[in-house]
């Protein structure tokens, strides 16, 4: 008895295992975000005959660089920032994509490379709670930093990212064209300005909180969270001018124990049809220049891919080559 | 006898903790060590990490920022929790359950679920500043997130319990009967506080302020919700070196210098307060 118990137990524990390994891990950042990317990428993909896909997360580079370095990669697809994403190709991190299965030739030409293509891409914009400012609203990233015109803290993104240094540089004058390279010493000047008046946000949730309280009247977001916030009925002010595009990428770690299957699961997120209904549900632009056309107009007039002409792109090259230089001086900067 | 099973006990001891050590060994003493390496051997071989890290200005107003916070919630802890203690020890025993019961409910749930509680109680449309509005106490909105006033609310709520219930221990085992000794001897109350029951509880504030100050230099996500980055701390420097910045070696360093800084306060207290003294 006891040992058909075992044997049972090992053979469980064995066909368990070979689930998993047939399984493929996909990781991004949690919330509603990688709830839209598994319904509208993963779901499709598993019904098309692709194997079952299993969520992770938080995305963490470090984690990343640790699964390679030890030759023991549990994640398949990683959704992580584009500029990390360049970076990290070049460090030896990242597999080379297979563009025989990736059709390339569809897909916004900004946000593809050898190791990475865009899972979507996003604006920075500033935005406000209208109910703190009676008067004049806000219009441009100069009132951002106007504390006398627009009094009360202003909320921006904590980690050394692209956006934030742009934005300082945009409001002091800079011209759109003039921006790289970064002139960091002018916008930490700038930056320095508000330094007190700042309160940081770690992740999208903690940006609507603020902003929705009342805590930080004003501030730099994702445009995703603030079409969420007003389609919850929450009155928030937007302004699309000179709003910084910056975009997330899928990746697949060097070393994934499902590459093929990693493969064909970036085919399908870049799809038109897998980026079109990610975007109606996020609020995030697709990547896929075919998508556009199967959105309904009114949901595509709500996203930064409506917004080019007041667009200011963040160069992602720029930020890969310059990301740890900026990130050193950034934390001491926050931390000073 | 007894002195038998004594003497066996000592010998098979080590036999009995052996699971735990091999835990230890191989989930946290080899990946310590591991990362310890890391920090002289990343970018390259060389003591550069720790000369950045001991001797930038920014990298020393953390340190500092660490002590500093950790000192002040221990001692803010230590204050708070004595008179829980001293409570705990001499209330009904019915009534000591149930209090002793809410302390560690509190201590169960979330970490990160109370730490958010008190960002939305503290903030600056929070309930208490608008409550303390409503009464006309105040005209604007104190700044009580985002600083160290933050950090050290929310940390020393969640030290309490770790400085309560070792304090608890020894006072428990201490006769009242001491006090009224003391008192027919003539000492006022605050001689007896501080001359009879502060030096026999001396072992427990050690042992307990020990605790919560080393859990306080390592501790993550308080100060990185509560505070502002201006009173950032070590561990999310670390946090930051490792995850944003992939640069392990600093990291390593920064975890390596907190960790001699921990031992190190550990061997004073083996040094002053023996274990088993008092209990």
């Amino acid at each position: 008895m006891k040992t058909k118990l075992v044997a049972l137990a090992t053979a469980a524990v064995f066909a368990a295992q070979g689930a998993l390994a047939q399984d493929m891990v996909f990781t991004s950042w949690g919330g509603t975000t990688q709830d839209a990317q598994m319904a509208h990428w993963a779901a499709p993909f598993t019904e098309k005959g692709g194997p079952a896909v299993v969520a992770d997360g938080p995305t963490d580079y470090g984690k990343i660089k640790a699964m390679v370095e030890a030759g023991a990669v549990s994640w398949d697809v990683v959704d992580a920032e584009y500029d990390w994403a360049l970076q990290a190709g070049k460090a030896g991190l990242l597999e080379p994509l297979d563009f025989t299965v990736i059709d390339k030739t569809k897909l916004d030409p900004r946000f593809v490379s050898d190791f990475a293509v865009g899972s979507f891409y996003y604006s920075f914009v500033l935005g406000w709670n209208p109910a703190n400012f009676t008067g004049d609203q806000p219009a441009t990233l100069a009132d951002l930093f106007d504390t006398a015109k627009f009094p009360g803290k202003r909320t921006f993104y904590k980690w050394s990212a692209p956006g934030v240094i742009e934005a300082a540089l945009l409001a002091d004058g800079v011209a759109p064209d003039a921006l790289y390279p970064l002139d960091l010493d002018r916008a930490f000047a700038k930056l320095d300005t508000i330094k007190a008046d700042i309160i940081w946000w770690e992740g999208g949730a903690q940006s609507q909180q603020l902003l929705a309280s009342g805590e930080a009247p004003i501030g730099f977001f994702w445009n995703g969270r603030l079409a969420a916030l007003a389609a919850d009925g929450m009155p928030v002010g937007i302004s699309w001018d000179q709003n910084i595009t910056a975009a997330d990428a899928l990746v697949v770690p060097k070393g994934a124990a499902n590459k093929e299957a990693a493969m064909k699961f970036i085919a399908e997120a870049t799809s038109a049809e897998g980026q079109a209904a990610f975007a109606a549900t996020t609020g995030y632009a697709p990547i896929n220049l075919g998508s556009a056309d199967l959105m309904d107009p009114a949901v595509r007039a709500t996203l930064p891919d409506a917004q080019t002409a007041v667009q200011v792109n963040a160069d992602m090259a720029y930020w890969a080559e310059h990301r740890d230089e900026i990130g050193n001086r950034w934390y001491a900067w926050q931390a000073q | 006898m007894l002195s038998a099973i004594a003497a066996r006990r000592r010998g098979s001891g080590l036999g009995f903790a052996m699971p735990a050590i091999l835990l230890l060994l191989a989930f946290f003493v080899v990946p310590v060590a591991a990362l310890l390496t890391r920090s002289v051997t990343e970018p390259e071989p060389g003591l550069q990490n720790y000369v950045t890290l001991l001797g930038n200005s920014t990298y020393a107003r953390i340190f500092f920022n660490t002590f500093f916070v950790s000192a002040v919630v221990t001692l803010i802890t230590v204050l708070i929790a004595f008179p829980v203690a001293w409570a705990l020890a001499i209330m009904p025993r019915r009534w000591a359950g149930v209090i002793f019961a809410i302390i560690l409910l509190s201590m169960w749930t979330n970490l990160l679920a109370r730490t958010y509680a008190w960002m939305v109680l503290l903030q600056q449309t929070g309930l208490i500043n608008r409550s303390l509005m409503a009464l006309g106490l105040i005209d604007a909105p104190l700044q009580l997130t985002n600083n160290l006033v933050g950090v050290t609310i929310g940390m020393v709520y969640i030290m309490l319990p770790f400085m309560i219930l070792p304090l608890m221990g020894v006072i428990k085992k201490i006769d009242p009967a001491i006090l009224q000794a003391a008192a027919l001897c003539g000492a006022t109350k605050a001689q007896a506080l501080w001359r009879v029951l502060v030096p026999l509880a001396a072992p427990g504030i050690a042992s307990g302020a020990l605790m919560v100050f080393v859990m306080s230099l390592g501790y993550y996500v308080t100060p990185s919700l509560l505070g502002g980055t201006a009173n950032m701390m070590l561990a999310e420097l670390i946090a930051q070196q490792v995850q944003s910045l992939l640069n392990w070696g600093m990291g390593g360093a920064a975890a390596f210098v907190l960790l001699v800084v921990t031992l190190g306060l550990y061997a004073v207290q083996l040094r002053f307060f023996e274990p088993g003294e008092g209990r």
